[in-house]
This record gives structure tokens, sequence and C-alpha cells, in this order.
């Protein structure tokens, strides 16, 4: 197989890219799981998106100060991308990934919109540790993905979100390699991955997204109860000069230094 | 440039993440970088980095996903230089 263009979106119309020349060889088992998971979990997300929507909404009390013209805004900007969008984000909470993407889409637009609903990269040995979270995150369109493990197995959850981009989906990556114990982005910690990620899907760009509750000091598992998101977002297309590993370096700084200047707003309206 | 002399270049350049530095002193092309050598992870693309620099290389990510030892880094490099 070789370099895969992005299905379902208008290439020539869509800004030039410098992006490099990879390919993605992906196999077929792999391709043919993604699908299957993709079919399973959006047959049983009936079930599940209301859930969830009823989980942050109603259980956790969660709210989004806008939300409407947030997801406005959100599903105006994806239409006119006509491109691949990797979702970037700072990492806080362990629910980040489900608070942003229902920050963005909501519930009942996803169910029409599937392939809009991220898939995630969660790490494998906080939801892995049972049968019953494996298949959950599994029909929770999650990739698991251990930080540090065998470079083989990174490198093939990676290759599996630069099918799935090309294909049409969206994808949320966190722009650290974990949360930050700090609460504010730590550029020591940038994820070399999102960089590759970016690198090697044609016309790809980079939805950096900058997500706080209010209540959010430093990290924790989940925000608390009945906490108000800020939310800000902008797409980005990051360049280089650079290619190989050095531009994915090069990308990967770029986007977290763009979300630090997402942070320095968020904490500069807060004075 | 014969593989002893790119072996103490890339164990120089590994030596500058490497928290575990007694290793240092009896590294083979079989050790392990991340587990002997305990180089963090996210620093092995620093490592790469910083030997692209001092052998004057390109390396893509695909190349480096082979790179789990010494040994591996040493033939990587030798299959960019050769």
């Amino acid at each position: 197989m070789g370099r895969i263009e992005p299905l379902g979106t208008n290439v020539a119309a869509a800004p030039s890219s410098d992006s490099a020349e990879i390919d993605l060889d992906l196999p077929f088992r792999d391709r043919f799981a993604l699908s299957f998971q993709n079919v399973v979990g959006r047959i049983l997300a009936v079930i599940w998106l209301p859930a969830a929507g009823f989980a942050m909404r109603v259980v956790m009390r969660y709210r989004v100060p806008n939300v409407s013209e947030i997801r406005r805004r959100y599903r105006r900007m994806v239409k006119e991308a006509d491109s691949p969008i990797l979702i970037c984000a700072n990492h806080l909470t362990m629910v980040d990934s489900a608070v942003v993407a229902w920050a963005l889409g909501g519930s009942w637009w996803y169910l029409f919109n599937y392939r809009r609903l991220p898939w995630n990269l969660p790490e494998q040995t906080n939801y892995g540790f049972n049968w019953f979270n494996r298949v959950g995150v599994w029909i929770l369109k999650c990739i698991p993905i251990r930080r540090g493990g065998r470079r083989e197995d990174v490198s093939s959850a990676l290759k599996r979100v630069q099918y799935l981009l090309t294909r049409g989906d969206t994808a949320i990556i966190f722009a650290e390699g974990g949360r930050s114990r700090s609460g504010r982005i730590e550029l020591d910690s940038v994820a070399h991955g999102m960089g590759r990620i970016m690198n090697s899907v044609k016309h790809c760009k980079a939805l950096c997204v900058y997500l706080r509750g209010d209540r959010q000091l430093a990290y924790s598992a989940v925000p608390a109860r009945g906490d108000s998101f800020y939310v800000d977002f902008e797409l980005f297309q990051p360049e280089s000069p650079h290619r190989g590993m050095r531009r994915s370096r090069d990308f990967a700084n770029q986007i977290a230094e763009r979300l630090v200047e997402m942070e320095e707003r968020y904490f500069a309206r807060r004075k | 440039m014969d593989n002893s002399e790119v072996q103490s270049k890339v164990v120089e350049v590994i030596g500058r993440y490497a928290k575990n530095k007694d290793a240092l002193d009896s590294v083979t092309a079989d050790t392990n970088i991340l587990e002997d050598l305990k180089v963090n992870s996210a620093r092995l693309v620093d490592v790469i980095l910083d030997l692209e620099d001092e052998f004057d290389i390109e390396v893509e990510d695909e190349d480096a996903d082979a790179v789990n030892t010494v040994g591996d880094a040493v033939a990587l490099i030798q299959s960019k230089v050769a």
C-alpha cells in the first residue's frame, strides 16, 4: 500500500502542505480491526453517546458557557478546513478527551457525524487492568497505547491513527505525554507522536484545544462535579524547513507552544 | 568509520540522557538504551536528533522505531552514512 491520500476531502482545495512523503503501510489485519471497532462502536453509540452526555450534563453537572456558539464555530471550522484534523489538547484529567469531544460536538451531533467523534489514545495501564474496561474503551473509539513501551507497539498505534485521519476520521492526542503534574503545559514533556502524526498525514491540520475547568488547579483523575469549562480552540498548520524526525519534533513543539499561548490567554482572563 | 568508532560516539551522545551512568562503562551492542541505560523514552528522540547532528545524517521516525539497543543505533548510522 502506498502513501494514503485523505478520503472525503477536497485535496485540491486544501492549502499546500509540506508534509513528508511517508508510507503508511498498515496491515490488512489492523485495517479490518479498526473498521470492525468502528462499526460496533457506531451501532452501540445509540446507547452510549446519549448516556455519556447525560453523565456529563446531569450526573457530573459539567457546564460549558456559550456551548452552542462553541459547537457552531467548531462545525463551521471542520467543514471549511476540508482536511484531516488532529485535535491536540492540554491534559489535566483522565476524562479530558471525553470533555473536549462533548464540548465541541455534543452527543446528538456525533450520532449523525460519527467520524467526527475523535479516536483517542489512552494510556493502556490506566484502563487495561480488567476485561470490562478494555471492552469499554474499545467501544469508545480508543486505541490504547503504552507510553514508554516497546517502540514497535507505540509505532503501530500511531500508524493506526495516521490511517484513520487519512480516511477522514478525527483523532485526539494530548500535547504532553501525560497529565501535567504542574497544572500548566510543560514544554519539556511534549509528545513527539503528535508531531509524527502531523508530519505523516498530508494536509493534516492541528486543532489546538485548551480546556480547563474553573476549579481545576492542578491535575486530577476527573474534573470537580459542577465545574464550568473554559474552551478555546484554533486551527493550526505548522510549517518546518526540516525533514524526517526533526520535522516531526518541530511540529510537536510548535503545537505545544501554540497551546502555551492559549493557556497564557486563559490565565490573563482570570486575573 | 568502523563500528567501534561509531559506537563510542553513540555512547557519548546517549550518556547525556542516560540516568544509569554506571552502565555506560560496560556498554555493548546489545545494551538496551531504555531499559539498561534508563534513558527516558521521550528523550530517545533527542538522542536520535543529536546523532543526526553528530554524524550529519537524516533519520525518519520509522527508522528510529528500530532503535532499541546501542547496536541498533550503530547499524542505523552505518546504513545512513554508507
